[in-house]
């Protein structure tokens, strides 16, 4: 009789005998927790593995005994070796391949929306922290703040169109805007169809229509490059026309008057998002599909959120372990932020459901573990749902399979690219036992359309935001907590359609 | 043969890598282990589906690139028993003639040193992880 140690070697090494084989299975039955370690044991030989094309060039001990070559025949002449190598190796292998620096992530941006203020565009809608790379910006209507990356702040007023050309450097074919361009951002350049501003460190209001185009300096000195004149520099106080012929004005402030009231109008917008959240949320918690709804606007210093919804009595209130409590998505807005490895809010879902939408407003600071929790059950028993965010920035809707049925994994395409952190996006996931699909949506647009495995019944049970907790884990639980931040959260027990889901995210 | 098969793991993973997605693997596996004993496939069966329940990978990214750092504050012996086997490809019997130790030793020193190794692990990533390159 060998013990378990050498029965775990001969596996990993493909010596087993059909007699070893039948005392490890045996063993395996008869004590759980060694599963647990076996395949611990087996990372452990596939990351040794996969460290070697690392290393083994750094060795220079001659060998003294004659090698034995390590080919793939050989690993997948014994099965012990392909189930170890083709379950862990991969992913270990490939993980190996990302330590290189060359896989860093890059940006193109060159600029960030910071505010705005009753935005409707023409191009495609973007909204406050979405960082900007070159490309034309269409203004409808509204006031939209851009910084540029090298420090220069422009406000534009649509009706207006801006095209970014760099991180200093941008085109106004049309439109008001005003710029400050701070010393560190002296060189600015805004072009126009009819000469070029030039900043040395000011502030500027430019007017570019159809008909006219004119420049007003309200501090420092500008630069007015146009291809038929000499260069005009322009000092504070003054102004120019320049559309067909150059005619010199005194600066205007008053003209540029709607875009100094950013603040003011931006915390009036912000007011009125707010209040219209507030009455929409007495509509949404009398649904009758609701079971849980959390609005996170709890009294501070609360340690548990209300269930909110109408149907959810049979949800309790979720309990706050360790997250804290931070602004939302607008002043006055309460979120919690998750940053710990503690930081959790549990409930419990009892029953079965044969439907299900889950929504949620969250601000992801990072993915830095291979899953980042949304809404998890606890363990992974049969039927338990694990929505997260894998390291690699794809939604996931995880469901448990039953005996020996295997789970299934339903994942977007990669969605949270490092762009998208620190900003609140809104998530939903469907399971549609129907049509047989999981679907994810962000901020209301359909992500991915999944067949499912399995469409039968969900099991909830103890679940928690922002975290995971296994109680099988015997030598410690996998770290899966989210980093940061949620603002409301919703559970239905049917499927919400396309224009329930796109609503929710207005 | 088919192409992978030719494949030498040690030497040139990628193209294996790039080819092979996790369910090209599980089908191959199956396939293998068809010809194997049955008692084989029961175990390796049973094994398949005790990694299935931890749904994924664990943290490897972060936790190679700690491995490193572990494997140089092993003894001194434990880490010739590493070199020899993972990166020599010695197989056990021939290690246990050449330190002359019995196989079934040698076998367990091969597991006590990955525990020390995971262990190793798990100290390191909760102390933070690994700088990033």
């Amino acid at each position: 009789m060998s013990d378990a140690d050498t029965l775990t070697q001969h596996y990993l090494e493909g010596t087993l005998s059909d007699a070893e084989a039948e005392q490890l299975h045996d063993l395996l039955k008869a004590q759980p927790e060694l599963g647990e370690r076996l395949i611990q044991q087996f990372e452990m030989d596939a990351m040794l593995r996969a460290t070697k094309p690392l290393v083994a060039n750094n060795i220079v001990r001659p060998a003294l005994l004659p090698k034995r070559r390590f080919t793939f025949t050989t690993v997948t002449s014994v099965a012990a070796m392909a189930a170890c190598i083709t379950l862990l190796g991969t992913w270990v292998m490939n993980a190996a391949l990302k330590l290189r620096p060359e896989t860093e992530e890059t940006t193109a941006s060159v600029a960030v929306l910071t505010r705005g203020v009753n935005l409707e565009w023409e191009s495609a809608a973007i909204t406050p922290g979405t960082p900007l790379s070159p490309g034309w910006l269409k203004l409808k209507s509204g006031i939209a703040q851009i910084e540029f990356y090298q420090g220069a702040r422009v406000l534009i007023e649509g009706p207006a169109e801006l095209q970014l050309v760099s991180s200093s450097e941008a085109t106004c074919t049309r439109g008001k805007l005003s710029a400050q361009v701070p010393p560190q951002a002296k060189g600015f350049r805004i072009n126009t169809p009819k000469g070029t501003i030039v900043d040395l460190g000011t502030e500027f209001g430019l007017d570019v229509s159809a008909a006219n185009a004119e420049v007003h300096v309200f501090k420092g000195e500008v630069e007015l490059h146009q291809p038929a004149a000499t260069m005009k520099s322009l000092k504070e106080g003054q102004a120019m026309a320049f559309a067909d012929k150059q005619a010199s004005m005194t600066a205007n402030a008053s003209s540029f008057a709607s875009l100094n009231d950013l603040d003011a109008r931006s915390a009036m917008s912000q007011r009125v998002h707010f209040e219209k959240w507030l009455t929409s949320s007495s509509k949404l918690n009398a649904d009758a599909g609701l079971r849980l709804r959390f609005d996170f606007q709890d009294d501070e210093g609360s340690r548990s959120l209300l269930n909110h919804a109408a149907n959810g009595g049979e949800i309790a209130d979720g309990s706050i372990v360790g997250a804290s409590w931070t602004t939302g998505r607008w002043p006055g807005k309460r979120a919690l932020e998750f940053r710990n490895v503690s930081d959790r809010v549990r409930l419990n879902v009892p029953g079965e459901t044969t439907a299900l939408t889950m929504a949620v407003w969250v601000r992801v600071n990072g993915l830095d573990r291979t899953f980042n929790s949304l809404f998890m059950s606890e363990g992974w028993g049969e039927r338990r749902v694990h929505w997260q965010i894998t390291h690699a920035g794809k939604v996931r809707l995880g469901i448990a399979g039953v005996g020996s049925t295997r789970h299934g994994d339903y994942d977007t395409a990669e969605f949270f690219t490092p762009e998208r952190f620190g900003r609140w996006t809104h998530l939903a996931v469907v399971f549609d036992p129907v049509a047989k699909e999981a679907r994810h949506y962000a901020n209301g647009g359909l992500l991915a359309r999944l067949s499912l495995k399995d469409s039968s019944p969900l099991k909830i049970g103890t679940a928690e935001l922002g975290n995971w907790s296994d109680p099988r884990g015997k030598g410690g639980v996998a770290i899966r907590h989210l980093s940061g931040a949620m603002d409301e959260f919703a559970l239905w027990d049917r499927v919400l359609n396309d224009e329930e889901i796109a609503a929710l995210a207005k | 043969m088919k192409k992978e098969d030719k494949w030498d793991l040690s030497t040139d993973a990628r193209p294996l890598l790039a080819t092979m997605t996790r369910h090209i693997a599980m089908r191959q596996w199956r396939e293998r282990t068809r010809q194997q004993p049955v008692v084989v496939q029961k175990l390796a069966d049973h094994i398949r589906l005790l990694a299935e329940e931890r749904e994924a990978p664990p943290r490897y990214e972060d936790e190679i690139g700690v491995l490193r750092a572990c494997l140089q504050k092993l003894p001194e012996k434990s880490r010739d028993l590493v070199e020899l086997y993972y990166y020599e490809d010695i197989a056990t019997p021939q290690i246990a003639d050449q330190i002359n130790m019995k196989k079934d030793t040698v076998c367990r020193a091969l597991s006590r040193v990955r525990e020390k190794l995971r262990e190793c692990i798990e100290r390191s990533m909760n102390q933070g992880g690994a700088a990033h390159v």
